[in-house]
């Protein structure tokens, strides 16, 4: 079987699983959901293009937490169901089955980024004054693959820990806070902040903000200048994930410690 | 034999409920989740412009709220547990008094859930300077205690839900969050549109973020007296709900042998 092949064939039944049982798409729905809805009633007196700063931070949300909790609960299901070790001592490298679930659960993501923020603009009826169209979707789906490489490199803590629900629950609003969803990352504690600019959403949502929001100068880089940085951390995310598939398939296998921690 | 049953229940809830009551579930719980929500909630007003007390309304109110996680999300997912494991329809055959049975094991929770606003208002008075110089501590304490206890309630509510259903754990999820938004955890429940209010006056943490916030300011337990009566009337009330449900789930599920359809 070819890698594209595995690929497709485990985004597939990636797929088949959701539709036939989509009600778990809400757990990683509802966190960004609320999160949003609470800040916009919170940013209600405030004037200037803030709804769609909001709502747009909410979509970012909803892509990552769709990420996150699909990246581990699928591996999470492995175990329950006692498929775990039939997935691993398939004849294909471990990377490219969970690459296909995490395309899947990714584009779900972006999906559940878009209905935050159709229901976000619905809600505050603040229209879709997308400033830049087009920079507006590049940026999106750059950010889209960065947080599928980023959920394929969590993928591989899953596949050696038990832990995986610990970790799920535990990154949710690090991130949230680290990437700026809601406020500038200037904010943060100064030691914080080298770990906000090493997170390519970081960059997705400066990029994604700048393209929307006419005006909006956030870390006063440049559109161009956070999508190189977001390309740049993917691609080191992609090669983290690369070599950490082959280390932990290689430590399962010999070691036969799959589920020990 | 009821009181057996309710005290050999709290020892197999602590015991027994190893999905989300192993150590690092519990370090999570007590020490992460707190921390970083109400850290994202103090930099986002901040941020906002919000100031000083408004500020730390908001960390109160999210301190208190952090205990979501166990006392209504680990509770409402007790049904769930019993499905996974296979042990459900054991339970349900037994003669045991089903009260005695499920707050049982309930129990557990809401003592960690006081465990989890603890740390929720240390974080809050070291990181966020929320001042409990004139605090009731007292009353702190017991408002800590009764909404503890009236959000387990609410967690066997939805757990009762859940007995019906494949499992608890999605609408529990949306409850566990809910309260965020409508249970004046981050702005007055008078800030919600009139049709969104009575969702969270049915919610029995929406009495507990005003008393709390009453008893930090030093305000005498006499005048917390009445929310805490709300709050305890509408734990009862959800409660009593709970309980009907489930029994009444268990009597359709007996008649129709669909214990597990939805």
């Amino acid at each position: 079987m070819s890698k594209l092949q595995a690929v497709r064939a485990s985004a597939h039944l990636t797929m088949m699983n959701f539709f036939a049982d989509p009600q778990w798409i809400i757990p990683s729905i509802i966190a960004p959901f609320i999160f949003t809805m609470v800040a916009l009633f919170l940013f209600v007196n405030v004037t200037g293009p803030v709804l769609l700063y909001a709502v747009l931070g909410g979509g970012l949300m909803g892509m990552w937490g769709t990420t996150v909790y699909g990246s581990g609960s699928s591996i999470t299901f492995d175990r329950w169901n006692g498929t775990m070790e039939a997935t691993l001592a398939a004849p294909v490298p471990l990377i490219w089955i969970i690459a296909g679930r995490v395309a899947w659960n990714t584009f779900i993501g972006v999906i559940n980024g878009g209905l935050i923020l159709a229901i976000g603009m619905l809600w505050f009826r603040t229209g879709i004054p997308i400033a830049n169209p087009v920079p507006f979707v590049f940026a999106t789906l750059v950010t889209y693959v960065s947080l599928s490489s980023f959920g394929l490199m969590l993928a591989t803590i899953y596949v050696l820990s038990r832990k995986g629900g610990f970790i799920e629950n535990s990154l949710e609003v690090p991130v949230y806070i680290a990437t700026g969803t809601m406020f500038p990352v200037a904010l943060l504690p100064l030691a914080t902040q080298p770990i906000a600019f090493i997170l390519g959403p970081t960059w997705g949502i400066e990029a994604i903000r700048k393209a929307a929001i006419a005006g909006y100068a956030g870390l006063g880089t440049s559109y161009w200048t956070d999508m190189v940085i977001l390309i740049a951390e993917t691609a080191v995310y992609f090669v983290i994930s690369f070599y950490l598939f082959v280390r932990v398939e290689k430590l399962a296998k010999r070691n036969g410690t799959l589920e020990e921690y | 034999m009821a009181l057996q049953v309710f005290l050999s229940s709290v020892n197999f809830g602590r015991k027994g409920t190893i999905i989300w009551d192993s150590p690092e579930m519990i370090g999570m719980q007590v020490f992460i989740l707190p921390l970083f929500q109400i850290s994202f909630f103090a930099i986002l007003a901040q941020y906002i412009g919000y100031q000083g007390s408004a500020v730390q309304y908001i960390v109160v109110g999210n301190a208190l709220q952090a205990m979501s996680y166990s006392s209504v999300f680990a509770v409402a997912n007790i049904t769930s547990s019993d499905k996974w494991q296979g042990t459900l329809a054991t339970l349900i055959v037994t003669p045991a008094n089903r009260m005695a049975l499920f707050v049982g094991r309930a129990v557990f929770q809401a003592g960690l859930s006081v465990v989890i606003v603890l740390g929720g208002l240390f974080y809050a008075t070291e990181l966020f300077g929320v001042s409990f110089a004139s605090a009731d501590i007292p009353g702190v304490l017991l408002v800590i205690l009764i909404t503890s206890v009236t959000m387990m309630s609410f967690g066997l509510l939805i757990s009762s839900i859940g007995l019906f259903m494949r499992t608890a754990m999605i609408v529990a999820n949306v409850f566990l969050f809910l309260t965020m938004l409508v249970s004046g955890v981050n702005f007055p429940v008078s800030s919600l549109p009139a049709w969104l209010r009575p969702v969270g006056y049915a919610i029995p943490m929406t009495y507990g973020t005003s008393a709390i916030r009453l008893a930090i300011a030093g305000d005498p337990l006499g005048k917390i007296a009445p929310l805490l009566g709300d709050e305890v009337l509408v734990g009862a009330i959800v409660l009593l709900l709970g309980y009907l449900l489930m029994v009444g789930f268990e009597r359709l599920a007996r008649k129709t042998g669909r214990f597990e359809e939805y």
